[in-house]
C-alpha cells in the first residue's frame, strides 16, 4: 500500500469480561484424533487463548451497552457448548473406544431403538433451547432502544457509499447542522440513535466494541444506537474503529470509519467550531481555486451538505455522469484519518491519494469520475496538487 | 412418418465405447458422469480456496487485486454449493436409489441423462466466465443493489444468473425423477418405512428440491431482466426493492442448506450400522427428524437476515424456530451415537469419514446455536465465525458424509476395494486440516474480522489465525491429493472387492460389483428392513453357506431403457438459448428451437432400439 496505516490507540485496554476456555472448546473425535490434535493444536491454543480478547475490533472486548450485552449472551452460549460438546463429544469418543471390534467378535445384540431415551433426548434438548430462546428475545428487546431514562439522545444519520461513510447531525448540540465523513464525533457516556441510508448498494454498519451490526439498506431506513461507556474507557478521547460488514463491492474490505469518543466540553467546541472560515494562507488561497475548479462537484468543503446538491450528484452519478457523492471535508484538517479511516491525515498521505486513489482504494470513484484523471492517472500540475492541499490542511 | 421414423432410429443398447456415454440412460453411468464432473469442479473450487487461502496468509498482502479475491470467494461457493455438493449428492442419488429400491432403472431414464447434460452445461457456462475474463463478483448470495448495473458493469453477474438458471432446470428434473422413482418403483415388499436412511433422505431432499427451486428461480429471472432489460425489481431508483431478493433468496437458500446436507447425513446412517454390525439406533425417529428438519426448514430463512432491521418481533420468530430445528439434529446425531454403542465397530476408512462427519458437524451444529440467537449474531453474522460455522457443516459435514460414501459404495461401483492405508492418511489429512483451516476462523472473526475482505490491516491480530488457516488449506491439499492417488491406484488393480466385502444390509450388496447394466435378474421381494441382512443371518441360522451374489443372465432376455440422443439435443437447446442472454437474445432463439426439435425427437422416438424389440 505504500502507506503508513493507522496505528492503533496506544491506551491499555481494560481487563476483558471473557476469556474463551482452553482445551474444552477443541473438537475431540475419534480416538486417535484425541491426541493428532493436542499435538497440532498446542501452540495454536497457546495463541488463541492470550489473544482472544485483544484488538480495536474485538468483540471480546466491549465498552459500551449493547457490546455488553451482546458479549453476556455469548458468553453464556460458549459455556451451554461446551458443556454440551463434550458431554456428546465425551460420549462419542467413548462409544467408539469402548465399542470397537475385538478379533472373533460374535454379531453383537441387534438393538433396534429405545423410546425412553428418544423422548428424553427430544425433550430435554428442547427446553434447553427454548429456555435460551426465551432469554434472547428479552435482550432483543432490551438492548432495542436507548434506556428510557437517558434525557439527552443525540441522533445522527449515516449513509453508507461506496466506500466511505457520510455523517450527518441534524442537531449536533444548539441545534447546529453538521455533515461530515469517516469520523463521527459523540460525546462520552451519551447514547447516540443513528438512522442508517444507503443510497448506492448494501452496506453494515458495525462498531465491534459498541454494538453489532445492523445493514444499510438502500429504500429501508434502519435504526441502531450505541453509547461509548466511559467507566470501560481508560482515556478520553478514545478511537474505536467501525466497519462495513456486508460486502458491497470492491474495496469493501477498506471501508472503515472512526468513532471518536470525546468528553462532552471537547466535543461542543467540535460542534462550535464546526464550519468557522478557514483562515487561509496565499498558496491556500490558491489551492482553494483549484479546488473549486476541479473537486468541488463532488465534495463539499464550506459546512453542511445541502439535499439539493447531494441529490443532483447521485442523480448524475446513476445517469453516468462525471460525477459522484463524495466526502464532505468541512473542517477536514480536524480529522485523524481520511479515505474511510484508512490513512492517517497529513501532507504525504494526501499527496499520494491525490496522485494515485486507487493505489489506496482500488476501485474508488474519484478516479474513475473526476475529469482531471486521464485512465486514472492525475494531470494536476504537481503546484496544484501542493496548493490544493494546502488549502485541504487549513480547514479547520 | 416413416421418414421421421428412420431419422429416429434409436441406438442399440451395446454399452461400448466413447459414445455410449454420449447416449447412455443408464442411471449407474450417469451416476459417474455427475460424480467426475463434480470432482472436476471441486478441485477447480479447491484451487480458487487456496487463491484466498494465500492472499490471506500475510496481512496487507498484493498478491492478487481486491477484483480477483472477490471473484475467487464468489466462483468458489457458487460452485462448491451448485456445482460440487448437489451433484456428488445427485451422483449418489443415481448410482445407489435403483439399486436401493431393487428397481432396474429410475422412472424416467431419458429425463435422467437430460438432467445430467444440462448440468454439464450449466457448469461449463458458469466456467467459461474465465475463457472472457468476466467472472461474477457479488459473492454466491448476490445481494442486490450490488448486482445490478451501475454497480457490476461486466457480464460476470450475468454468467451467474444464467448458468444457476440452467443449473435449477436439471435439479428440477433430477428432483422429479427421484420422487416418482422412490414413490413408484420400490421392490414389493419395501414399505416406506422399511426403506433404506439414504433413500428417505433423497425423498426428502427431492421433494424440497422441487419445492426450493423455484423459488430462487423467480428471484434470478428477475435479476436477470433487471440486467439486460430495464425492470427495476430490485434497483431502489426505479421503485424496486433491493430486500426482496434476500428473502427470495434465503427462502431458497435455507432449504438449500438442507438440500446439501441431508444426502450425507443418509450416507453416513448407512454407514455407521454397517461396521458397527448393528441395525441403525431409532430408525423412525432419524426419518422423521429428517422430515421435521425438511418442512422447518422453511420457517428459518430470516436467520440469515437478523441485522437486516426486520425488526425485534421478527427476529425473535425466527430466534425461536431456528433454535428449534437444532431439535431434530440433535435427535439424529444422539441416534447415530445410539447406533455404535454395543456395536463391534470396524475403522475402515469409510467409517473414519462417518465418524468425523459425526464429530464435526456436533461442531457446527453448536455454533449454529449460538448464531441463532439474533443479538449475539449481531457481533457474529458477516465474519469469519461464520465462515468457520458453514465450512463445519457443509465441508466437516456434507463433504465427510460424501467421501464416507465414496469409500462405502466405490467398492460396489468399481469392483475394487479403495487401498486402506491411503485411505486412511486420506481421512487424517483431512480431518487435521479441516480442522486447522476452520477452527482458527471462530476465534478471528470473534476478534472483529469480517468475511469477503481481501486484505487486513496488520495491527490487529488477525495474521495468525490467517497463517494457521492457511497452513491447514495445505494439509487439506495434501488430503485430497492422497485421494485422488488412493483412487487411480485402486482402479488399475485387478478387481478384488466381491459383491459384499462388508457385510452390508442394503439390497445393492445382493448383486455382483459392479453391477450389470438391469441391476437385478429376478426383482427382490422384501421382507423387512435391511434385507439383506435378513436373507444372510436366515442362511447363517439355518446352517447354509452365505448366498452368492445374484447370477448374471443374457442382458437380451430383460427389457431396459434404450440409448437416445435426444436428451442430450434438448439439453444443449436449453444451454444455447441461456448462452443467448450472454451473447446476443437471437441465439437464445436458436437455442429455443434446438430444444423444440429436441423435445419432438424425444417425444416421437421409437420405445426401444430395432436390435431389442421383444
Amino acid at each position: 500500500m505504500g502507506l503508513r496505516p493507522l496505528g492503533t490507540s496506544n491506551r491499555s485496554l481494560p481487563e476483558p469480561a471473557f476469556r474463551m476456555a482452553g482445551p474444552t472448546v477443541f473438537p475431540t473425535n475419534s480416538k486417535k484424533s484425541w491426541f493428532v490434535k493436542l499435538l497440532t493444536l498446542t501452540p495454536l491454543l497457546l495463541v488463541l487463548g492470550a489473544a482472544c480478547s485483544q484488538g480495536d475490533l474485538s468483540t471480546w472486548n466491549p465498552a459500551g451497552p449493547v457490546a455488553n450485552k451482546q458479549l453476556e449472551l455469548f458468553n453464556a452460549l460458549v459455556w451451554v457448548m461446551a458443556i454440551v460438546f463434550v458431554l456428546v463429544e465425551g460420549v462419542l469418543v467413548y462409544a467408539i473406544f469402548r465399542y470397537r471390534r475385538r478379533p472373533g467378535q460374535p454379531r453383537p445384540a441387534q438393538v433396534h431403538g429405545n423410546l425412553p431415551l428418544e423422548i428424553a433426548w427430544t425433550i430435554i434438548p428442547t427446553i434447553l433451547i427454548m429456555g435460551l430462546g426465551i432469554w434472547s428475545v428479552i435482550a432483543l428487546f432490551e438492548i432495542k432502544d436507548p434506556p428510557s431514562s437517558d434525557e439527552y439522545i443525540l441522533e445522527v444519520t449515516a449513509t453508507g457509499h461506496q466506500w466511505w461513510w457520510e455523517f450527518e447531525y441534524p442537531d449536533a448540540g444548539g441545534g447546529k447542522t453538521i455533515t461530515t465523513a469517516n469520523e463521527l464525533r459523540v460525546p462520552v457516556d451519551t447514547s447516540v440513535v443513528v438512522k442508517l441510508e444507503s443510497d448506492d448498494v448494501i452496506h453494515s454498519f458495525w462498531i465491534p466494541r459498541l454494538a453489532g451490526k445492523v445493514d444499510v439498506i438502500p429504500t429501508h431506513t434502519n435504526r441502531t444506537w450505541f453509547k461509548a461507556n466511559g467507566d470501560q474507557i481508560d482515556t478520553l478521547p478514545a478511537t474505536f474503529t467501525g466497519l462495513c460488514a456486508e460486502f458491497c463491492g470492491t474495496s469493501h474490505a477498506l471501508m472503515k470509519f472512526k468513532v471518536e469518543v470525546l468528553e462532552q466540553a471537547d466535543y461542543d467546541a467540535w460542534v462550535s467550531n464546526y464550519g468557522d472560515a478557514p483562515v487561509l494562507t496565499a498558496q491556500a488561497e490558491q489551492g482553494k481555486a483549484v479546488f473549486a475548479a476541479n473537486c468541488s462537484s463532488c465534495h463539499t468543503a464550506t459546512g453542511p451538505d445541502n439535499p439539493a446538491i447531494t441529490n443532483g450528484r447521485l442523480v448524475g452519478f446513476l445517469a453516468g455522469a462525471a460525477i459522484a457523492p463524495g466526502p464532505n471535508l468541512t473542517d477536514l484538517a480536524t480529522r485523524k484519518t481520511f479515505a474511510a479511516g484508512l490513512v492517517d491525515l497529513n501532507e504525504e498521505n494526501l499527496t499520494a491519494w491525490i496522485n494515485n486513489p486507487t493505489d489506496i482504494k482500488p476501485g474508488n470513484y474519484m478516479a474513475r469520475k473526476a475529469p482531471f484523471y486521464q485512465d486514472g492517472t492525475n494531470t494536476l500540475s504537481a503546484g496544484d496538487v501542493s496548493s490544493v492541499i494546502e488549502y485541504l490542511l487549513s480547514l479547520k | 412418418m416413416a421418414t421421421i421414423a428412420g431419422v429416429l432410429v434409436r441406438p442399440s443398447g451395446e454399452y461400448a465405447g466413447i459414445w455410449s456415454w454420449v447416449y447412455t440412460v443408464d442411471h449407474k453411468r450417469i451416476g459417474v458422469l455427475y460424480g467426475i464432473t463434480a470432482f472436476m469442479v471441486f478441485l477447480v473450487a479447491g484451487v480458487e480456496a487456496g487463491v484466498m487461502r494465500a492472499q490471506l496468509a500475510t496481512a496487507e498482502s498484493t498478491l492478487v487485486s481486491p477484483d480477483v479475491f472477490n471473484q475467487m470467494f464468489t466462483m468458489h461457493a457458487t460452485a462448491m454449493v451448485f456445482m460440487v455438493i448437489m451433484p456428488l449428492s445427485a451422483a449418489f442419488f443415481n448410482l445407489l436409489i435403483p439399486l436401493a429400491i431393487g428397481a432396474r432403472d429410475v422412472a424416467f431414464p431419458r429425463l435422467n441423462a437430460f438432467s445430467y447434460w444440462v448440468f454439464l452445461f450449466g457448469t461449463l457456462t458458469f466456467h467459461s466466465s474465465f475463457l472472457v475474463n468476466q467472472l461474477p463478483d457479488a459473492g454466491w448470495f448476490a445481494y442486490a443493489s450490488l448486482t445490478e448495473k451501475p454497480y457490476s458493469l461486466g457480464a460476470g453477474l450475468d454468467f451467474w444468473s444464467v448458468s444457476l438458471l440452467v443449473l435449477g432446470v436439471s435439479s428440477v428434473a433430477a428432483a422429479l425423477n427421484f420422487v416418482v422413482t422412490i414413490i413408484n418403483m420400490r421392490a414389493p415388499g419395501l414399505s416406506l418405512m422399511r426403506l433404506p436412511v439414504f433413500t428417505w433422505m433423497t425423498l426428502i431432499t427431492s421433494i424440497l428440491l422441487v419445492l426450493a427451486f423455484p423459488v430462487i428461480t423467480v428471484g434470478l429471472v428477475e435479476l436477470t431482466m433487471d440486467r439486460n432489460f430495464g425492470t427495476h425489481f430490485f434497483m431502489p431508483e426505479g421503485g424496486g426493492d433491493p430486500l426482496l431478493w434476500q428473502h427470495l433468496f434465503w427462502v431458497f437458500g435455507h432449504p438449500e442448506v438442507y438440500i446439501l446436507i441431508l444426502p450425507p447425513m443418509g450416507v453416513v446412517s448407512e454407514v455407521l450400522p454397517t461396521f458397527s454390525r448393528k441395525p441403525l439406533f431409532g430408525y423412525p425417529f432419524i426419518v422423521f427428524s429428517g422430515l421435521v428438519i425438511g418442512i422447518m426448514s422453511w420457517a428459518v430463512w430470516s436467520h440469515h437476515m437478523f441485522t437486516v432491521g426486520l425488526g425485534p418481533v421478527a427476529n425473535s420468530v425466527f430466534t425461536i424456530t431456528t433454535m428449534l430445528i437444532a431439535v431434530p439434529t440433535g435427535v439424529k446425531i444422539f441416534n447415530w451415537i445410539g447406533t455404535l454403542w454395543g456395536g463391534s465397530i470396524e475403522f475402515t476408512t469409510s467409517m473414519l469419514f462417518a465418524i468425523g462427519f459425526v464429530a464435526l458437524f456436533i461442531v457446527g451444529g453448536l455454533s449454529g446455536v449460538s448464531h441463532a440467537v439474533a443479538p449475539s449474531d449481531a457481533q457474529q453474522q458477516d465474519t469469519y465465525y461464520v465462515v468457520a460455522h458453514i465450512h463445519y457443516v457443509l465441508f466437516g459435514g456434507s463433504i465427510f458424509g460424501i467421501f464416507a460414501g465414496i469409500y462405502y459404495w466405490g467398492p460396489k461401483f468399481t469392483g475394487r476395494l479403495f487401498g486402506e492405508r491411503l485411505g486412511k492418511l486420506n481421512f487424517w489429512l483431512m480431518f487435521v486440516g479441516m480442522n486447522l483451516t476452520f477452527f482458527p476462523m471462530h476465534f478471528v472473526g470473534m476478534n472483529g474480522m469480517p468475511r469477503r475482505v481481501y486484505t487486513y490491516p496488520a495491527d490487529l491480530g488477525f495474521e495468525i489465525y490467517n497463517v494457521i488457516s492457511s497452513l491447514g488449506y495445505v494439509v487439506l491439499f495434501i488430503g485430497i491429493a492422497v485421494f485422488i492417488v488412493n483412487y487411480l491406484r485402486t482402479m488399475r488393480k485387478e478387481p478384488d472387492a466381491g459383491h459384499d466385502p462388508w457385510d452390508a444390509p442394503g439390497l445393492e450388496w445382493s448383486i455382483s460389483s459392479p453391477p450389470p447394466a438391469y441391476n437385478f435378474a429376478e426383482i427382490p421381494v422384501v421382507e423387512g428392513r435391511d434385507q439383506y441382512w435378513i436373507v444372510k443371518q436366515r442362511a447363517e441360522a439355518a446352517g447354509e453357506p452365505i448366498p452368492p451374489a445374484e447370477a448374471h443372465v443374457d442382458p437380451s432376455t430383460i427389457h431396459m431403457p434404450s440409448p437416445s440422443f435426444w436428451p442430450l439435443v434438448v439439453a444443449f437447446g436449453v444451454a444455447i438459448l441461456g448462452a443467448g442472454i450472454l451473447t446476443h437474445v437471437g441465439l437464445s432463439f436458436v437455442g429455443g428451437v434446438i430444444a423444440f426439435i429436441g423435445a419432438v425427437g424425444w417425444a416421437n422416438e421409437p420405445a426401444a432400439a430395432e436390435a431389442t424389440h421383444h
